[in-house]
């Protein structure tokens, strides 16, 4: 059974992309109106995402770990909730937290009159009110991610699987300069063409991902910017193969320059974003946190990495179905 | 030229106005309804892409068929 591999692939792919789609999001506080409070009484809205709201939720600000109690509080239904306060004078954060049984929503209101403190109420979650049932397994709610957080098992396994053939190629090409093939260099370009299938994916569904959650198409980040520059040096790697006329002139090229683009690949994915000195909005980068407690949980991972997986062996498929293709064409040409 | 003119005017009031009287397609469909369009987005470009490769694959083939 030699292609278990690609059953294996398109079973985790299946597996992978349905649980991305399906899993809901944790409920989360997303909005509250009004978003300013100064001293004095005040009613809050406040809006949830994939909540259930109860009758009776304890309600309360939360301002440098000294709390205030709703006066009354009324569900108008499973995601909005209606709260009034008597707001104290003299709160000392510029930005209070409001939060409705165990969930939190950091730095919702912004404060006026502003002061040493205020004596911290006793209120705040005896037992977990939220009905959690059928919500065992969920994904993280971040605000300004929210639903897209899904795009992780889609738009990062496209840049896995192209450094994965990108290697493949390399690996090719090194295999060239020790032996001469011409079977390895054919390979070699091969793999770097399907790869650049995956890097022109990972660029435009970066792009949407980036104009809902950073406002913009294409930002300066750095890593954007080394993806680009990455896939034009490989556009040049297919640009340099064309202008060379013997075969194993250009073989040994192509080998050459090759190695030298991938380990450029490494350097602007990996190396310059990770830099301190330089900024990166992907997480991981320019001090961000990167696979870390922020960024993932293990319910994201364990969808993530079937999902790397499962695109790597897709990729490795389509690799394998367009040098047999060339084999083909080649040996048809003879 | 003038009514030209005037009428080009016009027109450009009547899209600006229009501008800020509703969000763009493009706003309402990125952030609407906690951003699950976007990943709808990501997943049609992927499928479309794959897709592309596939038929070129599927021509390069027909056209290795065709050799004698």
């Amino acid at each position: 059974m030699k292609h278990w591999w690609k059953f294996l692939g398109i079973g985790l792919l299946l597996f992978a992309s349905i649980a991305a789609l399906r899993v809901p999001l944790a409920p989360a506080l997303v909005h509250v109106s009004p978003d300013r409070i100064a001293p004095g009484p005040v009613e809050l809205t406040i809006t949830g995402y994939n909540t259930r709201f109860g009758k009776e939720e304890s309600v309360y600000l939360k301002n440098d770990n000294q709390r205030v109690c709703a006066t009354s509080v009324t569900t108008l239904d499973g995601t909005h909730l209606s709260a009034r306060f008597d707001i104290p004078a003299g709160m000392k954060a510029n930005l209070t937290d409001i939060a409705v049984g165990r969930l939190i929503y950091n730095g919702a209101l912004f404060t006026e009159g502003l002061g040493a403190g205020i004596t911290s109420g006793s209120c705040g979650p005896s037992t977990n009110k939220i009905d959690m049932s059928g919500l065992a397994f969920v994904f993280p709610n971040r605000s300004i991610l929210y639903e897209s957080i899904r795009n992780l098992h889609f738009h990062v396994p496209m840049w896995f699987t192209m450094i994965v053939l990108m290697g493949i190629s390399v690996f090719q090409s090194i295999k060239v300069l020790g032996s001469n093939s011409l079977d390895r260099d054919l390979a070699a370009e091969m793999s770097v063409r399907i790869g650049l299938v995956f890097c022109v994916l990972g660029l435009i569904t970066g792009a949407l991902w980036a104009r809902a959650t950073w406002g913009a198409f294409w930002t300066n980040d750095v890593k954007l910017n080394g993806a680009a520059v990455t896939g034009l040096i490989y556009v040049a790697y297919l640009v340099l193969r064309g202008s060379v006329q013997d075969a194993h002139k250009r073989a040994r090229l192509a080998a050459i320059y090759n190695v030298f683009a991938f380990v450029l690949l490494v350097l602007f994915l990996f190396v310059v974003p990770r830099l301190n000195a330089i900024d990166s909005l992907h997480p991981g980068n320019g001090g961000n946190s990167g696979f870390s407690d922020l960024d993932m949980d293990n319910n994201l991972r364990s969808i993530f990495y079937p999902a790397v997986l499962g695109w790597i062996l897709l990729g490795c498929w389509m690799y394998d179905l367009r040098v047999r293709a060339a084999r083909l064409a080649n040996a048809l040409d003879r | 030229m003038r009514t030209l003119l005037s009428f080009f005017l016009l027109l450009t009031t009547i899209i600006a106005n229009a501008q800020n009287a509703a969000p763009s397609w493009l706003e309402s469909t990125l952030y609407g309804s906690g951003k699950i369009n976007v990943v709808v987005g990501v997943v049609a470009v992927i499928i479309l892409g794959i897709g592309i490769w596939l038929w070129r694959m599927d021509r390069r083939i027909s056209n290795l068929e065709r050799k004698p």
